[in-house]
């Protein structure tokens, strides 16, 4: 057995570390190193949820929204809902429209962020698919061989998503237009004019690039199962059977109907499904169900606290650490629904509002031209690296055609009230249920006394990147690293096991060479200095944890948020 | 016109003029592309959101393809995408990002730039590869040519260290002083960094103008105007006495609902955010002060008025220091003159 660790683990928000035991796998092809057990560790600490206890309620959602500056959109707005539980005040349908047309943009720019730029350059380089790789060789690398054309492209188009949150938040991150009761934004007819005309080219690169280099990387994908199948002499279909965790999917809801509030706020007293919203509520377990509030609970057996083990959000306590508990390994809590593992994140979005097949039409919202359908069925019940990648291309697409419709209902609202306002509440509590890109977001507020007396945070990376619990279940990552093969060898080397002809043509770039993948990736690696990418030595042998990254980062983690009172 | 590297400089190093760099900063590249001798830079991220390097990929003229491709460099030598290292979006993970950090301060002596996002807390509460982020700082500062700190967390604390901090959180400057470190370091306050004015100070580092700095480390091309007096399209609502007491709803200043432009320095209104589409108050929202030293704790409540600030977590013996002080009594002066004049309007309308 080995021990191969991966720290830092880049490209991806926060620190994160990552420790794999290994076991041998033999099989009539030769002896294979595969992952026996995972732990993952968040290594940061800042406290927020100290830092937030005595202040003006009003304040939370603008500290914590810094509790992750990829994704703070989502901790304001799932701490804002908190707060307008707790102050018993609803926005105007006018604020909600406008709240889904800021958030809808944010969600466009995440998505492409990390299919693009996080993910991104393991899988082109994967799938044999250079638009998706980044161009190593600059300028010219773009432009001769095609190079990082859709990652270059991807950096465009996430900015122009963001300067639509700019438009309704004054600007990203870390918008600053909320308030208990609707927007502090006035919402114009020209705003919706320009919203209008940014979406409609962020609309046309989605449904075009994004969607086509997904497709790609699919067609790609087959490849990929029957190279890695040979070589190893095991069933392995694709990138479905890498990333496998536990099949139990948890989802909040996104983006509520303006004119079904109720229904949205519905979840907070009694088990529902938030029907009305664009992405529902539910506990899928191989069924769909419908979500519990009351079956969360957070455990701390092998974090470092001493907290009392097994609480509700709204019964747990300000951390208490103690880094010399006990088979402690981890400062990330471990939550968990009815006691079981769940998955949180964009695939768990889907599956629960749209189970198994998913249907979103391609039809462009303002010529009305008709390009069929995005048509996918998840292919490994229990989740994987290309089910994740899927469900996130497909929620982009999903919320860029919802954009329109948001835009188009605000402009029969204008001249309504924007906010109800609502300053102060002495005693009360309030849960903010909403999703950030990578998974279900929960936000607590306690009052009393017109301060913040206790706050709680169950983010979507402690649910998929928990360690053990009471009962020793594995957090979702962990379990979805199982059995994943860390090879020995190089990028250059797997990428020519895979694809062995030589049919990449290097005269554009002055060399009147037709060589393989492998081949062209090499001289790019080594002269950025990436010759040994993905590569980590232990006792001598050197293991490639290239696929141990793609199954890592499918789950998007954002450590910052994971370890907001944690510690490692 | 092409503005020449020449005439960069020139401007650079003019005070007041960060009217011009929004004027011409798709020049900035030209200006760099003279510069052949590439620059080397390490990006490290300590107790941070990552919100900076999210705002930093949101540059337009120049573009953060732009600025990467051809104005940084990496260890190959050849422009490329990446800067020598950058935990959020550099190729390498785990042993091999570990050496691009070490291989960065081999890079030509001169041409080491050090950006740091995010606070320096006690040990044990960042800990990358084994190494405490306080290491990881020490090392790379005895390297670099030039240090910017981006964000309110890298230069004055920002959230981790509001009270009652509970890491002993706080910036890069005070962190280097601590440690009886005496290097300059460039503070890029704002919560997050604004992705121009990071754009124009490595520009201005690279092109070798020297970059006049406040006394908070601030360059004084951005921070030196006071938001309110000098820079807020709404002051005239101000003046009048016309304010919104609803977020959202009616015209006006935006005073009552809590905006901190008053007591905060920074060229938000003329810069803005995202290729300048908008900034808090523009957008409607409070202007939460997050530029000054003190912020979050000396500007929370976040909605209430600026003299009403002392009630609260604050401590009012400190407030009086300084540039805040002097303006609290400016809004005083002001405050008074508005009512005369209400109640000038009000014998004229009788």
């Amino acid at each position: 057995m080995s021990n191969v660790v991966i720290d830092p683990v880049t490209r991806i928000e926060g620190h994160l570390r990552v420790e794999m035991h290994t076991k041998t796998l033999e099989t009539s092809t030769g002896k294979w190193t595969v992952v026996d057990k995972a732990y993952c560790s968040g290594t940061m600490f800042r406290g927020i949820e100290i830092i937030l206890k005595g202040r003006d309620p009003r304040d939370a959602w603008i500290i914590t929204q810094r509790i992750c500056g990829v994704c703070p959109a989502p901790h304001a707005e799932a701490s804002m809902q908190a707060i307008e539980a707790a102050f018993d005040v609803k926005p105007t349908p006018l604020a909600i429209l406008v709240r889904n047309i800021l958030h809808g943009a944010y969600y466009i720019y995440d998505h492409i962020i990390h299919t693009y730029l996080l993910i991104g350059p393991e899988l082109g380089v994967l799938a044999k698919y250079p638009p998706m790789v980044p161009p190593a060789l600059g300028k010219e690398g773009i432009a001769k061989l095609n190079l990082g054309s859709s990652y270059a492209q991807a950096l465009d188009i996430q900015r122009k998503a963001n300067e639509i949150v700019a438009m309704w938040g004054g600007k990203f991150p870390h918008h600053q237009t909320e308030y208990p009761g609707g927007m502090a934004v006035k919402p114009t007819a020209d705003k919706i004019a320009k919203t209008l005309s940014k979406m409609t080219e962020i609309w046309s690169w989605v449904a075009n690039v994004m969607v086509r280099d997904f497709t790609k990387i699919l067609e790609a994908n087959e490849r990929i199962g029957e190279a890695v199948s040979a070589i190893l002499d095991v069933d392995f279909r694709g990138l479905q059977d890498l990333g496998a965790s536990t099949g139990n999917f948890l989802s909040y809801g996104l983006f509520p109907d303006h004119e079904n509030y109720d229904d949205w706020l519905s979840i907070l007293y009694s088990p529902g499904y938030r029907k009305s919203a664009l992405i529902q509520a539910g506990a899928w377990d191989g069924e769909r169900k419908a979500f519990d509030l009351k079956k969360i609970e957070e455990y701390v057996k092998y974090s470092w606290y001493d907290n009392a083990s097994g609480l509700h959000p709204s019964e747990e306590d300000l951390p208490k650490p103690n880094k010399e508990k006990s088979d402690a390994y981890s400062w990330l809590k471990a939550p968990r629904y009815d006691k079981k593992v769940y998955e949180v994140g964009p695939l768990a979005r889907m599956i629960n509002t749209f189970g198994m097949k998913w249907k979103i039409p391609i039809t462009n919202p303002v010529t009305g031209e008709d390009f069929g359908y995005f048509e996918y069925e998840v292919q490994n019940p229990q989740g994987s690296v290309i089910d994740r990648v899927a469900a996130r291309v497909a929620m982009t697409l999903l919320i860029a055609n919802k954009m329109f419709d948001w835009l188009e209902e605000a402009k029969s609202y204008l001249g309504e009230k924007v906010t109800v306002k609502k300053d102060k509440v002495r005693e009360r509590e309030g849960f903010g249920l909403w999703e950030a890109p990578r998974g279900a977001l929960l936000h607590y507020i306690k009052v009393r006394d017109y301060k913040i007396d206790r706050y709680q945070a169950v983010v979507p990376s402690t649910w998929n990147f928990s360690p053990r619990d009471d009962f020793g279940q594995a957090g979702a990552a962990e379990k979805a690293l199982e059995g994943t093969w860390l090879p020995e060898m190089s990028v250059a080397e797997i990428c020519d096991a895979i694809y062995p002809e030589k049919d990449i043509d290097l005269s554009p770039l002055g060399i009147s060479k037709v060589v393989s993948w492998g081949e062209a990736l090499t001289p790019a690696l080594k002269q950025l200095g990436l010759a040994r990418l993905n590569i980590e030595k232990v006792n001598g042998n050197e293991y490639n944890t290239t696929l141990a990254l793609l199954v890592i980062r499918s789950f998007d983690p954002c450590i910052a948020c994971a370890v907001h009172v944690l510690r490692c | 016109m092409k503005l020449t590297r020449r005439n960069f400089v020139k401007l650079v190093s003019a005070l007041g003029a960060s009217a011009f760099l929004t004027t011409y900063k798709s020049d900035i590249v030209a200006a760099l592309e003279e510069n052949k001798d590439y620059w080397h830079i390490a990006w490290l991220n300590g107790g941070a959101c990552t919100g900076c390097t999210i705002s930093f990929a949101q540059t337009a003229d120049p573009d953060i393809l732009q600025i990467l491709t051809e104005i940084l460099v990496g260890n190959s030598g050849l422009p490329i995408v990446l800067p020598d290292y950058m935990e959020t979006i550099h190729l390498a993970s785990g042993s091999l990002a570990e050496e691009f950090k070490e291989k960065w301060k081999s890079g030509k002596a001169g041409k080491r730039i050090l950006i740091v996002e995010g606070v320096i807390q006690d040990p044990g509460y960042c800990v990358i590869a084994g190494k405490d982020f306080r290491e990881h700082v020490l090392d790379a500062v005895r390297y670099a040519d030039a240090i910017i700190a981006v964000g309110q967390c890298a230069t004055f604390g920002g959230i981790p260290a509001a009270k009652p901090n509970p890491t002993n959180a706080k910036g890069l400057a005070d962190f280097l002083k601590e440690e009886g470190v005496s290097k300059e370091v460039i503070n890029l306050p704002l919560c997050p960094v604004n992705a121009d004015q990071l754009v124009v100070t490595l520009a201005a580092v690279i092109i070798g103008a020297k970059v006049e700095l406040d006394d908070y480390g601030r360059p004084k091309m951005f921070f030196s105007t006071n938001m309110h007096n000098d820079l807020c399209p709404y002051r005239p609502y101000y003046d009048k006495g016309q304010f919104i007491e609803t977020p959202g709803e009616g015209e006006g200043c935006r005073y009552k609902i809590g905006c901190k432009g008053p007591v905060t320095w920074t060229d938000c209104p003329l810069r803005k955010w995202n290729n300048s589409t908008s900034y808090c108050v523009e957008a409607g929202a409070p202007c939460i002060g997050c530029s000054e030293p003190g912020w979050p704790d000396k500007f929370s409540p976040f909605y209430e008025e600026v003299p009403n600030l002392t009630s609260a977590i604050i401590d009012p013996t400190k407030l009086g220091t300084g540039i805040f002080g002097a303006t609290l009594a400016g809004i005083g002066v002001h405050a008074v003159r508005r009512s005369l004049r209400r109640r000038k309007e009000v014998e004229e309308n009788e």
